[in-house]
Parts: C-alpha cells; sequence; structure tokens
C-alpha cells in the first residue's frame, strides 16, 4: 500500500457514489426505518492529487444527510441538478431528494416517482443522464424499463419489452443508447430512438442456473468504444466489445472463494484513469483488482495485480462473521486509489503500489 | 410549569470558549468559564454583563462548575472572579484543581510578559480564585446548598474531564463538557448511568466528523518520526504538558520497544515533569489497562524517554523531543525549533490546535520565513506536519452517551447552527425527545414536569379505607383530606388534624334532603318500614331505629313527618353532615325510588 486509511461508517453501505465537488454519497441499508443517506466531504488527502502523509484533516466530514424510510440500495444524482435518486425495497418506486448543502445540512425528501408495481418485483436499478433534460432510466425487470423525466415526472421512454428476467444494471452508453444488463447475465442494447427494437449481445458462457451476473461500464465518453465487463458470482469474468457483440473480446476467471456467499454485493468497476484496470468485490472481504491487458479468451485463472484484505481484518470485536465487501469504487483522479465499503459499517480508503515487473 | 432556562454565554454556536448559564428551579448555576483563544482582546472573554446587569454576581449564582483544564473551559476563571467579582463556589475534580492553576499561570506568562498585554489577570488574581475552587470526587454526590446539588461522572478526554448532573428536587441537568466515547491508551471512555435528566447538554463540534481510525493514525504518525529518525534527522513535538503529550509518550515508547530503536527521545522538563507527576498521583483516573500494569511497570516511567537537557539540543545525530509549550509560543520548544529550522532532515509535528499570531499557526499555514525578536528572519526548511489527536466524541459517541443517561430534552453547543440541523433531527427520530440549539446569548426555555411527593398521615388513610365498600368498590375511592404546605414539605391530613395545627374552628355543614313516599299508613310504620328496607340493602353499614322514630344510617339521620295537605304522602327527611355527601347522596336516590310493596 501506498496509503491506506480506515472509517468506521454508523451503519454499513452498499452504495458509495461520487458528487459534484468531490464529495461521496452514502447510505443504509438495514431493514428498519431511519437509514440515512449521507453526503460526505472526503479529507483533504483524497482531494489532492499528491498524497500528504500527516494532514490537520484526516477525517471525513458529514455535509448533509437525509433520512429514507426505506433501505438505500441504489442512490444516483441527477447531473446538473441539486436532485439525487434512491431506489429500495419493498417496490421498484423511486425516491427523489433535494440536496441544498449551503442552506442547510438535511437533505429533503421530495415526492416520489412511483411505477406500477406487479408481483414479483424487486427494486429498481437507476442510471441518471442530463444532455437533453434531467433523466433517469429505471426498472426492476427487463419488460418494465423506462426513461422519467425528473422534474416534470413525464414519461420520455419506454423499452420494448425483451423477457421477464430481473435486471442487474443499467446505462446510458450516450444519450440515445442504454445498456441493460439482467442477472442471468444477459446485456441488451436500446436506442430510444426506436422503442420498439431491442438489440441483444451474446450471451454468457453456459453456467448453472443459479449464477448470477453484474456488469461493469466505464465512466466518461465514448461509452459505446468501451469494452463491458461482466462479473458471475462464480468468478467468471467477460469482456465484451459492444460493435461486436458476437464474441467475447476476453474470458477469465477469478481466484474466489467457492460457491460463494450469493450475489448480493457483486461490484465489478473499471478504472477511470488506469489503462485496462478493473476491480471486483462480493465474494468476501476483499477487493481484487486485475490488469485486463494480459487476458484472452481462453478462460483461464487470472492473478490479481493487487488485493485488498483490509476489511477482513478490520473487524471490530472479533465476532464470528467476517465482512463482506458491499461496494467498490475508483478514485475519479487519483489512478490507485479506491474506496471500499463492508456488512460491518467499515469504509476503507486505499492507494496500492503497482507491483514491479508484471 | 416549571422551567429550565439556558443561555449560553460562548459556545451557542461556535468554538471557542465555553460558558453556559443554567437556571433551575430558582437556582443558577455557570457550566464553565472557557477563553477564546483567537481574540487578543475582550472579546476573548464570555460576556458576563449578560448575566445580571446590576447587582452582584455572586449574590446571582449558587455555583460555578468546571469540566476540565483546557483554556477555553476555564480560561477565564481569574478574570471572572477577581476582575468582575464572585466569592462562592467553584467546583471541579480533584485533577482539574491540581493543574488548572498551572495553565492558567502558563498561558498569563505569555500574555503578559511575552505579548505585553495589559487587561489581564494576575498571578495573584489566580492565587485567590483557587481559594475559591472546591474539588470533588467521581460519584459523589456533593450539597451546594439545602436543595443543589452536584455529580461528577467520567468523562475521558483528558486527565480529569468530568461530565456534571445538576440536581434540585426532581429536576436535574446533565452537562457533558467535552467527552469520549472511546478509550485510548491512557484515559478510559465517558460514562453516566440511566439518570434520565430533564435536560442533557452537550458538545457537537465532532458530531458531522467521521474520524479515520486511531490505527491509521498512529501509523501515519509513527511512519513520519520512523522515517525522519532513519535518515539522521531530529523530530520536534511540540505539546502543552498535559494531555495528549502523554497518549503520544505511551505510543512512541511502544513502538521503540517493539522496533528496538536506539535513537534518544527526549521529555523537556520542568512543567511535564510536573505532568507526570500529577498523572501518578491521579492514577484512579486514567484507564484499566494502566492501573492495571501500573503495579507491574509504571507506564509514565518510561524505558525509552528520558529528561532532557537544553544542551541536548546540539547533538548530533537523529532524536526525538517532547517540548512545551504546544505552539511554538515561547520557551524550550520555540528555542528547539530554531535551532533545528534550518535543517531539511528534521522535522516538527504539531499535534494540536494552534493560535493565531503564534509561530506554530504560522507554519501550519505554510509560512516558510518566520521574523524572530530583533527582526531575525528564520528560514525553516524542517518538514512541517499536524497530527490531531484530540479526543471528542463524534456523532456516534454523542448517540450512545444519549442512550445511556435516557434525558427528556437534548441540547447542543459548541457547532455551527446550519451544521447541527440534520444532528438535531437525527436525536429527535431516535430518541424522540426534543433537541435544542441556542445562539451565544439566546435563552433556551425547557419545560419539566415534576413529581412532587406529598405524605399522607396514616390516620387518614386508615379512615378512608374503614368505609365499606359501597357505593361501588370498583370505581376509585373519592377522599377528603387537607393538603399542607409547609416548610418544602407537603403533606395530606385529615381536616380535623389540619384544623387544629392551623389553630382554626371547625365549621359544620349540614345537608337536609326532602323526599316524598307514597304511603297512607300511620308515620311510624312507615318509618319501620324505612328501616326494614335499608337494613336489608345497607348490609354492611349500621343501621339503627331510634327510640324516639328516626332513623340513623352511620351518622346520617332519617325522620319521617306526614304531609302537612296529603295524609296519603310521607316526607322523609334526610339528613347529613359534609363529610358524609357520598352517602348522603345514595340514601336519597334509594329513598326516593320508593319503598318496596311488602314490608
Amino acid at each position: 500500500y501506498r496509503d491506506l486509511h480506515t472509517f468506521e461508517l454508523q451503519a454499513p453501505t452498499r452504495l458509495i457514489e461520487w458528487a459534484r465537488g468531490s464529495r461521496v454519497c452514502v447510505a443504509g441499508y438495514g431493514q428498519s426505518d431511519g437509514n440515512e443517506i449521507l453526503q460526505l466531504i472526503p479529507p483533504p488527502t483524497l482531494l489532492t492529487k499528491e498524497t500528504q502523509g500527516l494532514c490537520p484533516e484526516r477525517d471525513f466530514k458529514v455535509e448533509c444527510g437525509g433520512f429514507s424510510e426505506r433501505p438505500v440500495y441504489s442512490l444516483k444524482y441527477v447531473p446538473d441538478t441539486s436532485l439525487l435518486v434512491t431506489s429500495g425495497p419493498p417496490d421498484s418506486s423511486l425516491q427523489v431528494w433535494q440536496v441544498s448543502a449551503e442552506d442547510s445540512d438535511v437533505i429533503k425528501s421530495v415526492s416520489p416517482i412511483t411505477t406500477e408495481n406487479g408481483t414479483g418485483q424487486s427494486w429498481a436499478k437507476i442510471a441518471t443522464i442530463s444532455t437533453r433534460a434531467p433523466w433517469v432510466l429505471h426498472g426492476s425487470r427487463l419488460d418494465r424499463v423506462q426513461i422519467t423525466e425528473v422534474e416534470s415526472r413525464k414519461n420520455v421512454y419506454t423499452a420494448a419489452s425483451g423477457g421477464s428476467e430481473e435486471l442487474r444494471g443499467l446505462a446510458f452508453l450516450d444519450c440515445n443508447t442504454l445498456l441493460l444488463c439482467c442477472v442471468t447475465g444477459r446485456l441488451c442494447l436500446a436506442d430510444i430512438r426506436q422503442p420498439q427494437s431491442l438489440v441483444e449481445t451474446v450471451s454468457v458462457p453456459l453456467a448453472p442456473c443459479s449464477e448470477q451476473w453484474c456488469m461493469g461500464t466505464r465512466h466518461g465518453a465514448q461509452l459505446s468504444s468501451q469494452p463491458v465487463a461482466r462479473l458471475s458470482s462464480r468468478g467468471l469474468l467477460t469482456l465484451t466489445d459492444l460493435r461486436k457483440t458476437s464474441e467475447f473480446l476476453a474470458l477469465a476467471k477469478a481466484r474466489v472463494p467457492s460457491p460463494g456467499s450469493g450475489a448480493e454485493f457483486l461490484c465489478i468497476s473499471w478504472a477511470p484513469a488506469l489503462e485496462g484496470c478493473l476491480a471486483i468485490s462480493g465474494f468476501d472481504g476483499t477487493v481484487h483488482v486485475y490488469d485486463t491487458q494480459s487476458w484472452d479468451s481462453s478462460g483461464r485463472e487470472a492473478e490479481p495485480i493487487f488485493v485488498h484484505k483490509g476489511h477482513a481484518f478490520g473487524g471490530a470485536g472479533g465476532s464470528g462473521d467476517t465482512p463482506l465487501v458491499t461496494v467498490h469504487t475508483w478514485h475519479l483522479q487519483k489512478p490507485r486509489t479506491l474506496l471500499s465499503a463492508a456488512s460491518d459499517g467499515s469504509l476503507h480508503v486505499w492507494d496500492w503500489v503497482q507491483p514491479c515487473g508484471k | 410549569m416549571p422551567e429550565i432556562k439556558v443561555t449560553p454565554l460562548g459556545a451557542g454556536q461556535d468554538v471557542g470558549r465555553s460558558c453556559i448559564l443554567v437556571s433551575i428551579a430558582g437556582k443558577n448555576v455557570m457550566l464553565d468559564c472557557g477563553m477564546h483563544m483567537g481574540y487578543n482582546d475582550d472579546r476573548r472573554f464570555p460576556d458576563f454583563s449578560y448575566i445580571t446587569q446590576n447587582g452582584r454576581l455572586t449574590d446571582f449564582l449558587d455555583c460555578v462548575i468546571i469540566s476540565h483544564f483546557h483554556l477555553d473551559h476555564c480560561g477565564a476563571l481569574p478574570y471572572f472572579s477577581e476582575m468582575v467579582g464572585y466569592d462562592g463556589p467553584i467546583y471541579m475534580t480533584h485533577p482539574t484543581k491540581a493543574i488548572c492553576p498551572i495553565l492558567l499561570e502558563d498561558y498569563r506568562k505569555i500574555t503578559v510578559d511575552k505579548k505585553g498585554e495589559t487587561n489581564f489577570f494576575t498571578s495573584q488574581m489566580i492565587k485567590d480564585c483557587m481559594k475559591k475552587m472546591v474539588a470533588v470526587h467521581l460519584h459523589q454526590t456533593v450539597q451546594v446548598d439545602e436543595e443543589l446539588e452536584i455529580k461528577a461522572y467520567y468523562a475521558g478526554h483528558v486527565l480529569g474531564a468530568a461530565m456534571f448532573q445538576i440536581k434540585v428536587g426532581c429536576e436535574s441537568v446533565v452537562y457533558t463538557g467535552d467527552y469520549n466515547m472511546t478509550p485510548d491508551r491512557h484515559l478510559g471512555a465517558a460514562w453516566i448511568d440511566k439518570c434520565r435528566p430533564d435536560l442533557l447538554i452537550t458538545e457537537s463540534t465532532y458530531a458531522t466528523t467521521i474520524r479515520d481510525s486511531k490505527r491509521c493514525r498512529e501509523r501515519d504518525f509513527l511512519k513520519k518520526v520512523h522515517e525522519t529518525v532513519e535518515r539522521g534527522g531530529k523530530v520536534l513535538i511540540p505539546v502543552f504538558a498535559l494531555g495528549r503529550a502523554q497518549e503520544l509518550c505511551i505510543l512512541l515508547e511502544t513502538f521503540w520497544e517493539r522496533m528496538n530503536l536506539k535513537a534518544p527521545i527526549y521529555f523537556s522538563t520542568g512543567l511535564t515533569e510536573k505532568a507526570n507527576h500529577y498523572y501518578k498521583l491521579f492514577i484512579t483516573w486514567t484507564n484499566q489497562k494502566i492501573r492495571k500494569t501500573f503495579v507491574q511497570r509504571n507506564m509514565f516511567e518510561f524505558k525509552h524517554i528520558k529528561a532532557f537537557d537544553r544542551a541536548f539540543a546540539d547533538n548530533p545525530g537523529p532524536m526525538v523531543v517532547f517540548a512545551t509549550p504546544g505552539m511554538l509560543h515561547a520557551g524550550q520548544s520555540l528555542q528547539i525549533f530554531r535551532k533545528w529550522a534550518g535543517n531539511e532532515k528534521n522535522m516538527v509535528i504539531m499535534p494540536g490546535y494552534c493560535v493565531q499570531g503564534t509561530v506554530g499557526h504560522k507554519i501550519l499555514s505554510g509560512q516558510r520565513k518566520l521574523e524572530m525578536e530583533g527582526r531575525q528572519i528564520l528560514e525553516v526548511k524542517m518538514q512541517v506536519e499536524y497530527m490531531s489527536f484530540s479526543a471528542h466524541a463524534d456523532a456516534k459517541g454523542i448517540m450512545q452517551l444519549i442512550r445511556q443517561a435516557e434525558p427528556r430534552n437534548v441540547l447542543l453547543v459548541h457547532g455551527e447552527a446550519k451544521k447541527m440541523e440534520f444532528l438535531k433531527q437525527k436525536i429527535e427520530q431516535e430518541f424522540h425527545v426534543s433537541c435544542y440549539m441556542p445562539a451565544n446569548g439566546e435563552t433556551t426555555t425547557i419545560l419539566t414536569n415534576p413529581c412532587i411527593p406529598v405524605d399522607i398521615s396514616l390516620g387518614l388513610l386508615k379512615r378512608e379505607t374503614a368505609i365499606g365498600p359501597l357505593p361501588d368498590a370498583k370505581k376509585p375511592k373519592l377522599m377528603h383530606g387537607t393538603l399542607l404546605m409547609k416548610d418544602n414539605s407537603f403533606r395530606l391530613v385529615s381536616p380535623e388534624q389540619a384544623l387544629k395545627e392551623l389553630g382554626l374552628a371547625e365549621h359544620q355543614l349540614r345537608f337536609t334532603c326532602r323526599v316524598h313516599i307514597q304511603d297512607p299508613r300511620k308515620e311510624h310504620e312507615t318509618v319501620l318500614r324505612v328501616y326494614n328496607h335499608l337494613k336489608g340493602i345497607l348490609k354492611d353499614y349500621s343501621v339503627q331505629h331510634l327510640p324516639d322514630g328516626s332513623i340513623t344510617v352511620e351518622s346520617i339521620l332519617i325522620q319521617a313527618t306526614a304531609h302537612s295537605e296529603d295524609q296519603g304522602t310521607k316526607v322523609l327527611l334526610v339528613s347529613w353532615t359534609y363529610q358524609d355527601e357520598e352517602l348522603g347522596s345514595y340514601l336519597t336516590s334509594l329513598l326516593k325510588k320508593g319503598l318496596p310493596q311488602s314490608t
């Protein structure tokens, strides 16, 4: 490590979102009411590019917070507005919030975006964009995907039904193209200018039905030219170029404990400032970093270039269960800095050293 | 409704100096009397004129309580007691009483001698102020006067810091001062019992902070020290004599031991020897671990840390020196700093807040050329680092304390208004109590609901329960008594006893009611009918037929006469005293229903 900071949140989070001004947002997902959404100002060490050892302020500061009646499973800021959108069980409706940090430190709840709740619907996955207007793309199942304009609550687009599988994630590739990922691993592309069609990409390697998948897309422009990474609950990793969907760009296997503790917290993400690097987590108390540039389509086991084990050792009180990493994210500017959170409420910020000679 | 009034004179909504005025059940208490370290003029002292425009403070205040020896909590004390004028008691814990004067004198010396200020308290004033200080033990209930009592609880934070409970009758306020809910190397964590005060006054400076773990902080600190020492440099750590210095000493000592390091560590003499002396003296105030190991090995007797001699500063080679004072504003630490500043291999680690104007503050702000006395310019090439080890409660800690004490209301001090709204809501939602955040000079009024105990005389109790179960055993029984309030005691006694005690004559009230009954027979036959009827119903009462033709039910008298105009109607006169109102009314309504046919 070059640097490692450990923090303890009052309640564990399963999301870490970046906001304007280098703010970080976390939220509680406990069953009972009274979950907090916290917008944090990271310590100056994390804001500057240069790492300083000792700094006057080493702590996160809660800039503002809100109270949510339901567990918060997903949160996205709506760009160019002071709003953010959250979702969580028991249904697929979205909660909208107003952040006005200068006036008060309370994140206020604004009326929700309701959706028709059919049977067997879980919580909605969300993505936001503000190119044409502030939009939120949301849905819990493949046949319930829609885009709602945040301020007017008007429905702007409804996707054609491609099946009723549960969604794992969705993303705007650009202001017209959507990428949808199902828990089965199936990826679908949609063009909002053509609401009737859904284009499917190549499926995943045959696998036992219980395997679940998640995807990771790169931040920034030109998303359609970047490969999409998928991770399965068995540790399979696939890279797909969306322009050539008939084949895999690369296929690899991560060394993960089998059969794993479920797929709820599976997380995969590309490094914004390091070419070809991605990180995965959700199997245990570790976060793995891989360099995909050496991968091919053979499906061999890949060696991580770094493994963060901090959460497994953090262990307040040394009780039986090792914490499970619930989410991780990359720092947007500092190339090797990541933030990761675990089920015991810990929040780590770490900066790893590139091992030489690899 | 009775109320508790709180007015912050400093630390309402700002950090700097703490001074809070509390009015509870007619008593006035001042909590802390701190000085703002950032101002050089009168703004550094709280505004005491607010308390009472005219009239002496001694008459107005029942006592002053000081939570701990940090200057932002006790720095204005000599000014307050000697220059403004207060002669009442000033309560604090033993360590605070021992250490406070030392810090006050130290600060006075710097301000007056070094900075040449004139409107400041003198050494004699500090001594006079000390005479008014009364030391208390933890968990000891101290009677300030007949009605006001106070009790100190362990607060962690620094040696001798305490949280105070102020109680008058059954109303109470708990003031936390600065506290810490997590133990560290030399102090334990704050603790309070479920005392359920009407109001809890707590600081909220760090409520919005999510601190990084102590381990990381310590690891980085040790790393920096180690790196400097390894390359042959010298590390200067300016410290206040008491407080974090001991924590850092223990930390370095254990590290040196573990890594088998040879470079010398020094602790500058004078104030600091006394400091270690105080820690040994007040060993019960330190944490469990230290007390346990104290038997085998005195944690404050360090193997690797030696006393410093001025000459050592010129020794070649690496070393670490702890020197006072903490802000590099004078004395030994400044001297050493001047010697070492020019060498980039050296390092200075500032361990705490530095007041504006001090060298410490300047170098932390990035200044690298300092003007010293005699217009000499000092170029600072040594590395400047800052490491804060201060121990305050964060949001989690505050919630923990509230959970422990279970107050009915919470008041937040020491935070910025805009930044406390979230915490306020958090507290209100989780504990369903009201949360207040007054600004300086603003008075908050909190309504309380006290219970007033009343003694009931045994005679009265016995008498009232002696009367039979009728009319209705299920309804709450109405009792007649007199409430006597005398000399702060409340008693419920029978009216006779009250009259006797008060020397008043008793007046009797008697009610008479007429009940018409249709009965053509003679009066004495009607009376007999009534008598039999009542005897049959009121089995538990004493019903008597007297020779003169009247009936008595307990003390109620019933007589029958014929109606003047209608011989077929008999008039029953039912008469009772005020005390028998209930039975009287009952009888009347019973008789009004009429007599049964067969009797």
